[in-house]
């Protein structure tokens, strides 16, 4: 038995190769508890939370890769957004923010085509400068973006025309995989109480679900979790549901390989005493 | 002079941007012209450095290949790209304002960098799986409570483990935010504390590398 100690890596990836195959095949389903943290994000953005007309900024904090854990959490609250007639600003410090812009018009195609660009949403683009762009733009959003990405300056987009500081905007979601969320807590939220949430990868989890105890946050997104929790409150399956499945069978095999290792581990220990 | 220079003016103009940033942030309410203008410096100051980043990266790799060193032909590979890259997208900006017209930059983006960026990130997965089972061994106690803590936490995440038994996710989030959070908390405080008391030794020029790069005074 001691063999179990030592097992080749390679077998490891072939079995998690084959295993990440079923669930595609033959999706099983398991239910999905909603955790509270998501459910005050949801509550955040819809209902009484959100007025006609109110003015959010969602911050893709996060690139092509995070895609599946961030990106379903993120159609979501666009969609609730659009739903309750809120207007929404798009922005990104990720070189590929207009490859996610694309993707979320896509998401949640339904909701877009409903509503107008410049009036009900508008993609600003890329913004880079740090911890210092994210301040300044609760000042003087038109000295960080003087056009949106396409190049028509602010003054001539209807939904900006009455936007440049945070008095103008009703809440910030921040979509992470790494600081840009604290960017804005820290420059945004902590420094002049707008509400704001976090749909972040689930690495982020240890630092927001803090945040949100201590009320920085009014919600959070875990990881693809988050998300698949937020599909089920929207009622609209997607692509994090989906992905649960795969993610149950691999989280049940690290478990599964931990144990073996550990029996091998104790095997050998036990032959050579 | 150059000395002077490099610390003198250095200390000089940290020391007044901090001072300015600290009243600002903390003693009006609202945002101030001045405050608005040196961040505005800030992020020109930034752009820039992603500039010279830029062309330090191109030096750095023409010189490795010029010299051939090892692998020197995935330099190569980067310099092609960041030149592709380059010229196309400023072809697309300067016909019509938009990098993103060009059809090549826009093939590139779409069918290279996308699939490439959305199968790094996954693969590591593979490598999770693989280090889970070489690293998670109950050696002595300490190890053998994370590694139980740990087990918890990831069925807790996946809905497989409530499936199997309610007590997973239960205990899950019992180590998720009773557990964590007191520890993330005082991590938070602790690391703050530390950042305080940097920026004080930096203000007074306690900090050589944050200067001149390396290296404590």
């Amino acid at each position: 038995m001691s063999f179990l100690a030592n097992i080749d890596r390679r077998v490891f990836y072939w079995i998690l190769f084959i295993a990440l195959m079923v669930p595609f095949l033959n999706p099983i389903g398991f239910p999905i508890k909603i955790a509270e943290n998501t459910r005050d994000l949801y509550e955040g953005i819809t209902g009484d939370s959100v007025e006609p007309g109110d003015v959010w900024i969602i911050n893709f904090g996060y690139g092509v890769s995070a895609w599946p854990e961030c990106h379903p959490g993120v159609t979501v609250c666009a969609k609730a957004l659009l739903r309750e007639g809120a207007h929404i600003i798009l922005i990104g410090p990720h070189t590929d923010v207009e490859l996610t812009y694309n993707h979320l018009l896509d998401t949640a195609s339904a909701d877009f085509d409903a509503a107008t660009y410049g009036e009900d949403w508008v993609f600003l683009g890329y913004i880079t400068g740090g911890e210092s762009a994210i301040a300044q733009l609760a000042s003087n959003m038109r000295s960080v973006y003087p056009t949106d990405h396409f190049g028509t300056p602010l003054d001539n987009i209807p939904l900006m025309q009455n936007v440049n500081t945070w008095h103008d905007v009703s809440g910030v979601l921040s979509s992470d995989t790494g600081d840009w969320g604290g960017y804005f807590l820290t420059m945004w939220q902590e420094a002049y109480g707008v509400p704001m949430a976090q749909i972040g990868i689930a690495m982020l989890g240890s630092t927001g679900i803090p945040r949100w105890l201590a009320g920085n946050y009014f919600g959070m997104s875990v990881g693809s979790r988050g998300g698949a929790e937020l599909e089920m409150l929207i009622g609209e399956p997607g692509d994090a549901i989906i992905a649960m499945d795969s993610i149950s069978v691999s989280h049940l095999l690290i478990v599964i390989a931990v144990i073996i290792a550990n029996v091998g581990m104790l095997m050998e220990r036990g032959r050579k005493s | 002079m150059s000395q002077m220079l490099k610390r003198e003016v250095v200390y000089a103009i940290t020391g007044i941007v901090t001072v300015l940033m600290f009243v600002e942030y903390f003693l009006f309410p609202e945002s101030q012209a001045w405050a608005e203008m040196l961040r505005t410096w800030g992020i020109i100051i930034y752009n820039i450095s992603l500039g010279l980043g830029a062309v330090r990266l191109t030096m750095a790799h023409s010189v490795s290949i010029q010299r051939r060193r090892e692998n020197w032909q995935y330099s190569g590979v980067l310099l092609a790209t960041l030149v592709v890259m380059l010229v196309t997208g400023l072809a697309g900006y300067f016909t019509t304002g938009l990098q993103t017209s060009n059809t090549i930059y826009n093939w590139l983006f779409n069918y290279v960098y996308t699939p490439l960026g959305a199968t790094l990130y996954p693969i590591t997965g593979f490598y999770i799986f693989s280090a889970a089972y070489r690293a998670f061994r109950a050696r002595n106690v300490d190890a053998a409570l994370m590694l139980i803590a740990g087990c918890f936490v990831i069925l807790s995440n996946a809905p497989v483990g409530e499936a199997i038994w309610v007590g997973f996710a239960t205990i899950g989030e019992w180590f998720r935010f009773t557990g964590q959070v007191p520890g993330m908390r005082t991590f938070a405080l602790v690391g703050t504390l530390g950042m305080i008391a940097y920026g004080f030794r930096a203000l007074l020029g306690k900090e050589r590398g944050f200067y001149a790069g390396g290296g404590e005074e």
